[in-house]
């Protein structure tokens, strides 16, 4: 397949710069999920990829080859677009037979082909049924089987999830990831929904302000963000931005929406955020003061239960408006009949406290 | 050696995408200026030269002349009041059409269609039977009140004109407003009424606004279609009245090229300015249009359950939505009944068919009825041909959204080509006639050519609603299918033949059998040029008008009615019909 390397690439959308000095590498084999919300210029830089529009500036290298210049018909690129537009005039089979149509393949080697593709992508019930035939997440299938028959190397993926309702959307992301590590083909994966990438990705990388972030494995960016926007984008819990900070005779103030934070040490790099993780809080019933612990007053909004032994609580924080916590606690510290509505403490250690 | 394949491929393919267009470009414009423009400029060239010397000295006089300023009033009178009747009708029907569910109902609202595609002189010819002087309106009135008074009288009076422009013209109003009313959110009604806003004010605030544009538009139309009537005036006003189209027709008929150029002129900048308000408008009442997904709440037609003033005023809304209809077909049953009935008792009823099948030539005609069957036929096949192409190439260059999303911004010879196509639409039959004989007649093969121009006029005159089938058809394809079908190695070539044309291809047989009806009944541009051999059936017609006999006429009628509802009957089938210009 192919390592993809984007260079300086420079976008404008209604004289609008989208996309700008975008650097991004996309190694061979692997499945990449790009990240940020929508209106970001992920699908314009999906389609500069496929050769469908021209950036301003900037290359697109395949391997040690630079493509930029070529049409898409020579990109040997699989473009699957965000809503699933099959050809709805064509059945199925003659959706996939298209591009090998249009690669002048024998009629031999495209009914094997179309053989090879329907069975990993498991259409071959659907082969002879037009695309108002079938559901959302089989027609999302058969996108997937029409751009990789042509054994593309590389493969393109607009939101593939987005049309695809809850209860189907986990399975077929895990059929995307199979069928992707079978081919092996390097793919770009595109969405704004961090659940995806938690799911599929082998790398995730975080796009804002028209470049990449960070870029890593899901466990690296959730447990070192770079910065509390990102650390919000891919949904860390008990996330808050830091307003100013101030370190004193070995102290450290740190303001956020919850509340003054004084952590017991001198904090000597510039922080964005902090986070806390749902697993630091001890719910604490009778008020009482320890210096060591940091201190938060609520009531008990909702319970959700995790597992067996364990519930989530949402906690509306008493002293800052509109903020609240998210909890973990075992399920016999709460009473769940009188739990809702309780005024609570909870106590942090300041070494649980996570610096962004 | 590999990389210089690849660059050489990808130069072909985006090579072969600008060599296409630039062809489609070149043909277009070759055309319209070798078959529009020039003639066009050859109009303000007569208008504005003349053989007395001074430039102006001709049109000053024709624009000042009380005669024709007089007329010009009158032309935009009738078209104003015909416009205004259309709505008064049109409006209700459209509205109980649009709210009311009932078997037949698609079925009733597209035979209410027919008579806007039927040719002039059909409606010419069933007027007369049912509102002439011996027409059976009046003949049934006679008897009513055993008096040799006549209800009405349609020859050379301004209520004929008026009648007959809202027979054509009532299906514009109420077929370009169903859609509109239809896309009324009833949620928003019942909002508005839960805010304890009253009815008339809920009309006023939110429904007026957003039927209003589909109203502006439509009547936009139904004036540009009587602005330009000449068929209808030309007979019905009798000498008593005339508009712009006749005008011209008549000038040119007494050799005054100059004169009838110059009026040419002035009907030509009116319409080019209804045309330009009409394209805004229309713009706006589209995008009103987008988006919207619910609609107004349909009711079944039904009188079960409803308090006894409903039941009145759904009685009164049935029985006024039943008179329009009968209004709408009336004429065109008469003259089937006409040409069946013996112009003497123990004639055959088909006497009149079995005139118009034979070789011989009827008198006042100019050639026998064969032939011109055979012309009306094979013009309206030539011209359907040439429509298409030259259409398939506008929307092709119109919408070249194949990689030139690329640029976003359309390059000069395709915004110029829109353009370009605008001032066609605005121009009159009579108008393309007289362009066209001004410029070509002194050829010394114009005489035995003339079919070509004859041609070439219904090819303008349908070109407008060819194009807009195709369009319509074109602009429901999702770009991103060209963009996954070039991704995947699909040639320019290939995405045409195998994605945009099957798309297209109702629009495309919509639009070639429109053309063909278009080119069937059309009157005045052939009426202009067309000479002895190369008459049509809607010439013949118009020629037996006067004669004593109206069995020939009707049975000829039957005929071309017959063929123009088969033609309705298939783009019904195939898609809807394009009242739009």
């Amino acid at each position: 397949m192919v390592n993809v390397k984007i260079n300086n690439l420079s976008m404008k959308y209604e004289k609008k710069l989208i996309i700008e000095n975008f650097e991004l590498e996309i190694l061979d084999g692997e499945l990449l999920v790009l990240l940020g919300a929508s209106g970001c210029g992920k699908t314009s830089l999906l389609k500069i990829i496929a050769g469908i529009i021209d950036p301003e500036e900037g290359t697109v290298i395949f391997d040690k080859e630079d493509i930029t210049k070529y049409t898409p018909q020579k990109r040997k690129v699989g473009y699957v677009p965000q809503a699933q537009v099959l050809f709805p005039h064509m059945k199925v089979e003659q959706n996939i037979s298209f591009g090998l149509e249009a690669h002048k393949l024998s009629k031999e080697e495209i009914k094997e082909r179309i053989k090879w593709i329907a069975e990993i992508t498991q259409i071959q019930d659907l082969l002879n049924r037009f695309p108002s035939e079938i559901s959302g997440g089989q027609k999302q299938r058969v996108a997937l089987a029409r751009a990789l028959a042509i054994k593309p190397s590389l493969l393109l993926l607009d939101e593939p999830l987005s049309s695809i309702d809850a209860s189907g959307r986990e399975s077929l992301a895990l059929t995307i990831r199979r069928i992707q590590k079978e081919t092996g083909i390097t793919t770009l994966y595109v969405t704004h929904n961090q659940e995806e990438s938690r799911l599929i990705s082998d790398r995730v990388a975080l796009m804002y302000d028209g470049k990449i972030q960070q870029i890593g494995s899901v466990i690296e960016v959730d447990r070192t963000p770079r910065n509390y926007l990102i650390a919000k984008i891919m949904g860390s819990s008990n996330v808050w931005p830091v307003e100013f900070l101030e370190t004193k005779n070995g102290n450290s103030l740190v303001s956020t929406p919850v509340g003054l934070i004084t952590l017991p040490y001198e904090i000597k790099r510039k922080i964005t955020g902090i986070r806390i993780p749902p697993s630091s809080f001890k719910i604490v019933y009778d008020l009482s003061e320890d210096d060591k612990v940091i201190e938060f007053i609520g009531r008990i909004k909702s319970i959700i239960e995790k597992d067996e032994e364990n519930f989530r609580i949402v906690v509306d924080l008493k002293d800052a408006h509109l903020e609240y916590f998210k909890v973990d606690c075992k399920k016999e510290m709460l009473n769940i009949e009188s739990a809702t509505n309780k005024e609570i403490q909870l106590h942090v250690l300041p070494s649980e406290v996570i610096l962004i | 050696m590999h990389r210089f394949i690849q660059k050489k491929a990808r130069n072909f393919e985006g090579l072969s995408n600008k060599f296409i267009i630039s062809l489609s470009i070149i043909a277009l414009i070759s055309f319209l200026l070798a078959f529009f423009y020039i003639p066009i400029v050859r109009i303000f060239q007569t208008a504005l030269s003349s053989d007395s010397g001074s430039g102006f000295k001709v049109f000053w006089e024709t624009l000042s002349d009380p005669f024709n300023l007089k007329f010009l009033g009158f032309t935009l009178l009738q078209a104003s009041l015909s416009t205004v009747l259309c709505l008064l009708i049109g409006l209700p029907v459209g509205y109980f059409f649009a709210k009311y569910e009932f078997k037949g109902r698609k079925l009733i609202v597209n035979l209410l269609t027919i008579p806007f595609v039927l040719p002039p002189v059909i409606v010419l010819i069933g007027f007369t039977v049912t509102y002439g002087q011996g027409g059976w309106v009046n003949l049934l009135w006679q008897n009513i009140t055993n008096s040799s008074n006549v209800l009405i009288t349609i020859d050379g009076t301004v209520q004929g004109i008026v009648l007959a422009h809202v027979f054509y013209n009532l299906s514009v109003i109420i077929r370009l407003t169903i859609p509109a009313w239809r896309n009324i959110d009833n949620e928003q009604i019942e909002v508005s009424s839960t805010l304890g806003v009253g009815k008339g004010k809920t009309f006023q605030k939110i429904v007026f606004p957003q039927i209003k544009n589909a109203i502006i538009s439509s009547s936009l139309l139904v004036f540009i279609y009587t602005f330009n009537s000449f068929a209808i005036v030309m007979k019905l006003g009798n000498f008593n009245f005339y508009t712009l189209e006749v005008l011209i027709y008549e000038s040119f008929d007494l050799l005054k090229f100059s004169e009838g150029a110059s009026l040419a002129v002035i009907q030509l900048v009116i319409n080019s300015l209804v045309i330009i308000l009409y394209l805004v408008v229309e713009r706006k009442s589209r995008k009103m249009a987008e988006g919207k997904e619910k609609g107004l709440k349909t009711a079944r037609l039904s009188f079960k359950g409803k308090d006894w003033k409903s039941t009145v005023s759904l009685s009164l809304a049935i029985v006024f939505v039943f008179i329009v209809i009968l209004f709408s077909f009336a004429p065109i049953i008469a003259i089937i009944v006409k040409s069946f009935i013996p112009k003497s008792p123990g004639d055959s009823p088909f006497w009149g068919y079995s005139q118009i099948f034979t070789q011989q030539k009827i008198t006042p005609l100019n050639t026998n009825t064969i032939r011109l069957f055979g012309n009306t036929l094979l013009f309206a096949t030539v011209a359907a041909v040439i429509s298409l192409i030259l259409s398939v190439l506008i929307v092709f260059v119109l919408r070249n959204r194949y990689q030139s999303i690329k640029k976003y911004q359309r390059s000069i010879s395709e915004s110029l080509v829109s353009y370009l196509i605008i001032l066609p639409m605005a121009t009159s039959s009579i108008t393309l006639g007289l362009g066209l004989y001004l410029n070509f007649s002194g050829l010394s093969s114009y005489y035995n050519s003339v079919w070509i121009f004859i041609i070439m006029s219904h090819v303008l005159i349908s070109i407008p609603f060819v194009t807009r089938s195709i369009l319509v058809a074109y602009n429901r394809i999702d770009v991103e299918l060209l963009n996954v079908a070039s991704s995947l190695g699909a040639s320019r070539v290939m995405v045409f033949r195998k994605i945009e044309f099957p798309l297209i291809k109702r629009g495309i047989i919509v639009g070639g059998i429109f053309s063909f009806a278009i080119s069937l009944g059309e009157f005045g541009a052939t009426y202009l040029l067309a000479r002895a051999n190369y008459e049509t059936l809607s010439i013949g017609i118009y020629n037996l008008l006067g004669s004593q006999t109206l069995q020939i006429s009707t049975a000829m009628a039957s005929v071309l009615v017959l063929i123009t509802a088969l033609c309705f009957y298939l783009i019904n089938k195939f898609g809807d019909i394009e009242l739009k210009v």
